[in-house]
């Protein structure tokens, strides 16, 4: 995605799709985190992508201002997804600012979401969270080639998500709602990894319908 | 399973609406935010006691909101924490020049945006203490005491912080008081059914029947062991075995006892509960302080209840005591 036009619309159609992907999955993430939670985590996944997905139909503006609305917009829905997504996105978005919408710069506003989200929800690699989707995720995307489109880099760093996710099943919950319940956790994946890989597949889907 | 609602994603706005219509002689809704105050507030030179969390719990949160009690609450949706937004706005809302204390259950979700809330507050020059209440004995083991889930146990707590407030203390008095209710207060809970989200065709979790599951949360979180079915006298040793292991190092014999039903659990089933709840207590040489059995907590329609000790001194008595309005309690 090289002009400010077209990543502005890449963001915009990422999370119609996303917000379509979580709502068909809002009762298996429910699921997921009743397991060893309160069971929340499908419904305000939704209320949060709904209300981003309002926030950005009202400006016009480019792809890190758009994801700064959305993230503030998604902090609204409350619990720790909507505080940590929300972060996740706000972060995103300032660091990638004007642009340019290169894997290179995509992947360094990536880390500096990943940054944030480890900050505010004091969480490590192997507690059980979305950060054992998200941190292998950003990992696979800045040990891509430099000469790769960021879409072809996406692509090659998803699985990378995907089995970090399918991990979590196996880990004991450390931090996070479940973690009040250490044992109980094991054997369901973490709910916050599984709707976090969700939303980097629409990010895939989004990009492919712009090189279509 | 939850009935009467009309669009789900709708329920917690309609619930604020209904509950300031019932009881608009206590509260009111603060204006822009997810949220009640009590009618007369801010009040100057008092500490705000702001309180909140997840709805479905009620009448924690919103039914604690009055004179002697909590300034205001904020109200998240069903199960979820209340944004760092709308904590933000009902802050600004009741904060006086005596400061706020923020008091709530211990779980990640309420931390992060309570904090978060706190932070900005600070920055504009508003003084902001936080307490969590942590008395589920079950949710992580003695040593971490820090980590445990708040559950019944809030409701000690905030009437015990509310009353400090509005006596006129200080915040650093407010905030010591709260802190110590919270150190002295322990519950331990059982379930035999799960809770439905508004919704929802399946509840979060479910209970074989003749089975009961031990140490659950407030958010139908499942317990943290499960058992047979016990009769009531067992239950009653059961929850006194695990409350009494868990004394604080200085207890006196003087508890204040709340026996909490988590909303499908008749009332005189749980005075059966309690009269071997009293009895064992008097054995162990404990004097029960005007216990109370009602539903304090609740946890949408789950079926079971929780039992809360509160180690009472010189100090937390008269607070508890004191006099308070609010639409889920009255004490004059």
């Amino acid at each position: 995605m090289g002009s400010s036009e077209i990543a502005g619309a890449v963001v915009r159609r990422w999370l119609a799709l996303a917000l379509e992907v979580i709502t068909a999955h809002e009762e298996e993430l429910g699921r997921l985190d009743a397991a060893a939670g309160d069971g929340d985590h499908g419904a305000t996944m939704v209320r949060g992508l709904r209300a981003a997905n309002v926030a950005v139909e009202k400006t016009s503006d480019g792809a890190g201002r758009l994801l700064i609305e959305a993230g503030a917009a998604f902090s609204d829905a409350g619990g720790a997804s909507g505080a940590l997504i929300g972060a996740l996105l706000s972060s995103v978005g300032r660091a990638l600012g004007e642009g340019p919408y290169d894997a290179a710069t995509v992947t360094k506003a990536l880390q500096a979401g990943l940054s944030m989200v480890m900050r505010l929800g004091k969480a490590q690699p192997g507690d059980k969270t979305l950060i054992d989707a998200l941190k292998p995720f950003v990992d696979a995307l800045a040990a891509q080639p430099a000469d790769q489109s960021l879409m072809a880099a996406w692509r090659a760093a998803l699985p990378a998500a995907q089995a970090g996710a399918a991990a979590t099943r196996e880990m004991v919950a450390r931090r996070g709602r479940s973690a009040k319940l250490g044992e109980r956790s094991l054997g369901h994946p973490d709910p916050g990894a599984t709707s976090l890989v969700y939303l980097l597949q629409a990010m895939e889907a989004a990009l492919t319908e712009e090189c279509a | 399973m939850t009935k009467l609602y009309n669009d789900p994603t709708d329920f917690r706005e309609e619930l604020i609406e209904g509950f300031v219509a019932a009881y608009g002689r206590f509260v009111r809704r603060v204006p822009g935010a997810s949220g009640v105050m009590a009618l007369g507030a801010p009040w100057p030179g008092k500490v705000a006691l702001v309180i909140g969390g997840g709805s479905g719990h009620y009448p924690a949160f919103c039914g604690y909101v009055g004179p002697g009690l909590a300034a205001a609450a904020v109200m998240g949706n069903v199960f979820a924490a209340p944004s760092a937004e709308q904590i933000y706005r009902v802050t600004k809302a009741v904060a006086s020049d005596a400061g706020v204390l923020y008091c709530y259950g211990n779980y990640s979700g309420d931390v992060l945006n309570f904090d978060m809330a706190e932070l900005r507050c600070q920055e504009e020059g508003i003084d902001v203490r936080t307490v969590r209440v942590t008395d589920d004995v079950a949710s992580a083991p003695r040593g971490q005491e820090d980590e445990r889930r708040g559950i019944a146990g809030d409701f000690f707590v905030f009437k015990i912080a509310g009353a400090a407030a509005a006596r006129g203390d200080s915040l650093d008095e407010v905030e010591r008081l709260a802190r110590k209710a919270n150190a002295r207060t322990r519950s331990f809970g059982v379930a035999f059914g799960g809770c439905t989200l508004p919704g929802q065709s399946a509840p979060l979790f479910t209970v074989e029947p003749g089975r009961m599951e031990l140490g659950l949360g407030v958010h139908g979180e499942p317990g943290v062991q499960s058992s047979h079915m016990r009769s009531a006298r067992e239950i009653a040793d059961l929850l006194l075995d695990a409350l009494l292991a868990e004394a604080p190092s200085d207890a006196g014999a003087t508890v204040a006892v709340l026996l909490n039903g988590l909303g499908a659990t008749q009332y005189e089933e749980m005075f059966v509960l309690y009269k071997d709840v009293h009895r064992r207590l008097l054995a162990e040489g404990l004097s029960p302080y005007k216990p109370i059995v009602n539903e304090m907590v609740t946890s949408l329609d789950m079926a079971g209840c929780s039992l809360t000790l509160c180690w009472l001194d010189a100090e937390l008595t008269p607070l508890l005591d004191a006099p308070c309005a609010s639409p889920a309690y009255i004490n004059c």
